[in-house]
């Protein structure tokens, strides 16, 4: 099995590891750095509940939503990546955490991390985005609990958070 | 209504926080030192074969394989999944024909993905290069699919437990004629009173196999360590039962077992019982000390863990031209799949809930249960209701439609309630806010007005509207034992440790019996700390299903909390030299004397004493009451209060494409008292996606091979946020308190499934005037119903 020397950029840390080169950015995530704020669920991208933002220069607001099942590790070399577990500053919650306890849009929670990324990369694309354009983006997000009800009010809510990082 | 400080507020759930963070630990989240994989080898090539031979040798070579384990090496004992011989009496097991046809390692297939042998390595990839490399030589048996299939004479045998492969029945030494129901006021059957009827409608409905799809794959960790214990870290509903299922099958005593329950992600049903646990502990023995994770893929999810039942409901029912529902006579065919788990159960449940719901003035519904090559039903939400909600909800608007009734009215007059039998016989409903659930539906989707505008439509798009109406339960009371035992100890700073096995399976069950037993003390929720999860500690509950934790638990939480106040009461009478009638509560934990309030205690200062207790050293006197308070409580419950509920739905249909589009939906749901409102509107919303689903998009599909085409997030088509409605709403009704829930609740877990079933399909009725009886109502179904049909009929 090939291996590779990379460094990952992770909630602002910085990560030299070797990797083995067939390994995804989730099996590498949470088995060999321990961050299991990032579930794995389907394993192929169709679920969502992986889901990370990675830094790019060309994506709305600077970075963009990946499913972490679908990318090899060793193809994240030097990229910049936020988990959930990156969203809370200082003890403070990120807004669009808060909206999602204020709304109680959490119900058995598995879904939710990858939930909370994916719905920050809505607004921060279009903070004003209205409900058609909420209930689309989600599409990639699976949620079995909720019914999307409430998860759709929380990320309305959160709208009204700036875009200032 | 009563003004409560805890109860019916909108707080926080407890662990919204953790899980919004991702440090909620789910099992797979877990690590631990030494710990091994383990992996579950599956016959994926065939649903039906015998297994001639494993060969381990290639499989062993894999660098960090460390054991490979076949039948022989595992326990010999065989078992059900299920925990529902714990939940009757023996002879009741019996006389359903409750049988342990299950092995931890099988050598008959009886459904794709039948587990076969096991392997333990070093890590998950090792684990499974090595389940690659097991050779497993199979002689394919003839794959037997349908009723039909099932019932031949020279069909091949399921087991030699059930010859005949009849899985179960309603056994006649219960159910006369083999029918669950009752005869008319004249003694005449079903059948024979159909005969008074003016209309009588026949049909037979396709009830699909749906699957529950909860979001976190089966993930076990279990340890047998130098002690002798076997532990297991599970996600299981009914971690106590489970418990007694585990020392039965490796034979050891209860304190020899620990089942420590991890945060649930998600169930519905799927988890009642065991799917992974025997396995995790069998590898996990056969490598004392070290602790085994097996984490299922999710692949995996839709062939080794069990579905709803399925199969063909034919149903005739008879009116009289007023409407009156004179007769329903039934008989559910159903698929059991490969292995007996929950037996007559669901159907049961579908005979029962069809009886619970109108007045017929006779009823009767037979079941018969074959065994064949399909992932074996088990328990999802609902239980069998889907099935009859789905069938009888039709059945009346379509006899409304040809007597010229009004649906809503119809269901208006007829409904049971108060005083009338609920789902089982001599248990009556003891609150029924159904009448004010039909009002506020109705109105909220503007019933009157849109079925004004969609009467006569015409083009490409057509619109109309559905009811349905439902009843559930709350705990499964008389069918099911009823038991919760908890203990309250008081802290020396005077708050409450509570120890009550309670499942929280993201419903809120966690944060509710809180809420009750900080409202029933009168002190704040950070005064009560629930210690739950784990069987070392907790005496027994059932666990999660039949919709019973608010209402069961809820009760033992309220009477224990009711106790723990008493001991303070009789303590401070003791202390004061008063009777304890002649006591009340003041502001934070005061007691005081009614007639002279100069007497007066803390309940801190009693607390405190009965832990710390000292003589005075003037008087060689025990200063205060010594001896740590704790209270017990144990709740058997002889109800089963059902919650009733009405739906109304919006549909729009594409007769072009038969693609069906749900535009508004309304569920106003029976509640009682919401204790957590957050947790049941999100019980009601979530559980709307899945009977959406139900009547929609859902379906396990097999090849005539028996095996599964569509078990992935792709092709097996859930609602997802952009097929939900926009418009939707769940109206808590709160008008009909329940004497016997606590705070006067009722339960919603499972009761948001039925509504849409039944509104959604009226409301394809009302938009294409043609009925479709097979689910889920797939365009390819509503453009064959309305070609054979003739045409959209309006």
């Amino acid at each position: 099995m090939k291996k590779r020397s990379i460094t990952l950029y992770i909630n602002g840390e910085e990560y030299t590891i070797t990797v083995q080169a067939h390994h995804t950015l989730v099996h590498v995530l949470r088995n060999q750095l321990n961050m299991t704020d990032v579930k794995h669920c389907c394993g192929r991208g169709e679920c969502g509940a992986c889901t990370v933002l990675v830094d790019d220069a060309d994506a709305p607001g600077g970075r963009k939503p990946i499913d972490a099942c679908m990318v090899l590790a060793a193809m994240m070399d030097g990229k910049k990546i936020t988990t959930v577990a990156g969203l809370e500053e200082d003890g403070k919650l990120h807004p669009v955490q808060q909206a999602f306890i204020d709304e109680g849009a959490v119900q058995c929670g598995f879904c939710t991390g990858g939930m909370i990324m994916k719905s920050i990369s809505i607004l921060e694309k279009n903070p004003k985005a209205k409900e058609d354009e909420i209930r689309s983006e989600l599409e990639g997000n699976i949620c079995r609990c909720t019914g999307y009800v409430k998860i759709v009010d929380a990320v309305k809510k959160a709208g009204s958070w700036s875009t200032k990082r | 209504m009563a003004e409560y400080s805890v109860v019916g507020h909108r707080i926080p759930k407890l662990d919204a926080r953790e899980k919004v963070t991702g440090r909620g630990m789910y099992t797979g989240d877990l690590r631990m030192e030494g710990l091994l994989y383990g992996k579950i080898v599956r016959c994926w090539e065939y649903a039906h074969a015998k297994v001639k031979k494993i060969d381990f040798s290639e499989a062993r070579k894999v660098p960090g394989v460390v054991k490979c384990l076949g039948p022989k090496d595992v326990t010999q004992r065989s078992y059900n999944t299920t925990i529902m011989k714990l939940l009757v009496p023996e002879a009741f097991s019996d006389v359903f024909g409750e049988i342990a046809d299950l092995y931890v390692f099988n050598g008959h297939v009886k459904h794709q993905g039948d587990a076969v042998c096991g392997i333990i390595a070093k890590s998950e990839e090792a684990a499974e290069r090595a389940a690659e490399k097991v050779k497993i030589t199979y002689e394919p048996l003839p794959v037997v699919m349908t009723a039909a299939e099932s019932k031949r004479k020279d069909a091949p045998q399921f087991t030699a437990l059930k010859p005949g492969n009849l899985a179960a029945n309603f056994p006649e030494a219960f159910f006369p004629g083999g029918a669950y129901g009752h005869n008319a006021p004249d003694g005449k059957t079903a059948a024979q009173h159909m005969k008074e009827a003016d209309l009588v409608i026949e049909e037979t409905f396709y009830c699909p196999r749906q699957k529950q799809v909860q979001m976190e794959n089966h993930t076990y960790i279990a340890r047998y360590d130098d002690r002798g214990r076997l532990t297991c870290w599970t996600s299981t509903q009914m971690p106590k039962p489970v418990q007694n299922l585990i020392a039965e099958l490796f034979e050891l005593p209860l304190t020899r077992v620990r089942v420590v329950q991890a945060p649930v992600g998600g169930a519905f049903g799927c988890r009642l019982g065991m799917i992974g646990e025997p396995h995790a502990c069998a590898l996990a023995m056969a490598v004392p000390g070290r602790p085994v994770k097996v984490e299922f893929l999710r692949e995996e999810d839709w062939v080794a863990s069990e579905s709803r039942a399925s199969g063909h409901l034919k149903v005739k029912a008879g009116f009289k031209k007023d409407g009156t529902p004179v007769a329903i006579d039934a008989h559910y065919e159903v698929l059991k799949g490969g292995y007996y788990t929950h037996g007559s159960g669901p159907p049961f449940c579908t005979a029962a809930f069809m009886y619970g719901m109108y007045k017929w003035q006779a009823m009767a519904m037979r079941a018969d249960i074959w065994f064949n090559n399909m992932v074996p039903y088990g328990a999802y939400q609902g239980y069998g209701n889907p099935e009859n909600t789905f069938a009888v909800e039709q059945i009346v608007d379509r006899a409304c439609n040809e007597l010229g009734l009004d649906p809503v009215e119809w269901r208006r007059k007829w409904h049971k309630g108060i005083g009338d039998d609920t789902w089982l016989m001599g248990v009556k409903y003891a609150s029924c806010g159904l009448d004010d659930c039909i009002d506020k539906a109705t109105r909220a989707i503007q019933w009157n007005k849109k079925k004004k505008e969609y009467a006569k439509m015409k083009g490409r798009k057509r619109r109309g509207l559905g009811i349905g109406v439902m009843q559930h339960t709350s705990g499964a009371w008389p069918m099911l034992l009823e038991y919760t035992n908890l203990v309250m100890r008081l802290n020396e700073d005077c708050t409450v440790e509570m120890m009550v096995s309670v499942s929280d399976l993201g419903t809120g069950g966690h944060t509710a019996v809180c809420q009750m037993a900080a409202e029933t003390l009168g002190w704040p929720m950070d005064d009560v700390h629930l210690k739950c999860c784990d069987s070392d500690c907790n005496g027994f509950d059932i666990g999660a299903h039949a919709s019973r934790t608010i209402y069961c638990v809820g009760r033992t939480v309220t009477q224990g909390a009711e106790k723990l106040k008493q001991e303070l009461i009789a303590r401070a009478a003791r202390n004061l030299q008063v009777k304890p009638g002649d006591l009340a509560w003041g502001e934070d934990k005061e007691i005081y004397c009614t007639w002279d309030p100069v007497k007066r205690i803390n309940a801190r200062q009693i607390a405190k004493e009965s832990i710390y207790s000292f003589d005075d050293p003037a008087t060689g006197k025990t200063i205060g009451i010594p001896g740590q308070i704790v209270v017990t409580s144990d709740d058997f419950v002889k109800h089963c209060s059902p919650p009733f509920s009405a739906s109304c739905a919006e549909v729009e249909v594409d007769i072009e494409t038969g693609d069906v589009k749900v535009l508004s939906f309304y569920n106003a749901h029976d509640i009682g008292k919401a204790i957590h409102p957050p947790s049941v509107e999100g019980q009601l919303e979530g559980g709307s996606q899945k009977g959406f689903g139900y009547v929609l998009t859902e379906d396990i599909y097999y090849d005539k091979n028996g095996l599964c085409l569509n078990n992935d997030f792709t092709d097996y088509k859930m609602l997802g946020a952009s097929d939900m409605p926009q418009e939707m709403g769940a109206i808590l009704v709160e008008s009909a308190p329940d004497p016997v829930g606590p705070f006067g609740a009722k339960s919603c877990g499972e009761s948001a499934l039925m509504g849409p079933i039944g509104s959604v399909a009226n409301a394809i009725y009302d938009a294409i005037g043609v009925q479709i009886t097979e689910a889920p109502i797939t365009p390819e179904r509503v453009l064959a119903a309305i070609k054979q049909n003739g045409g959209v009929k309006k």
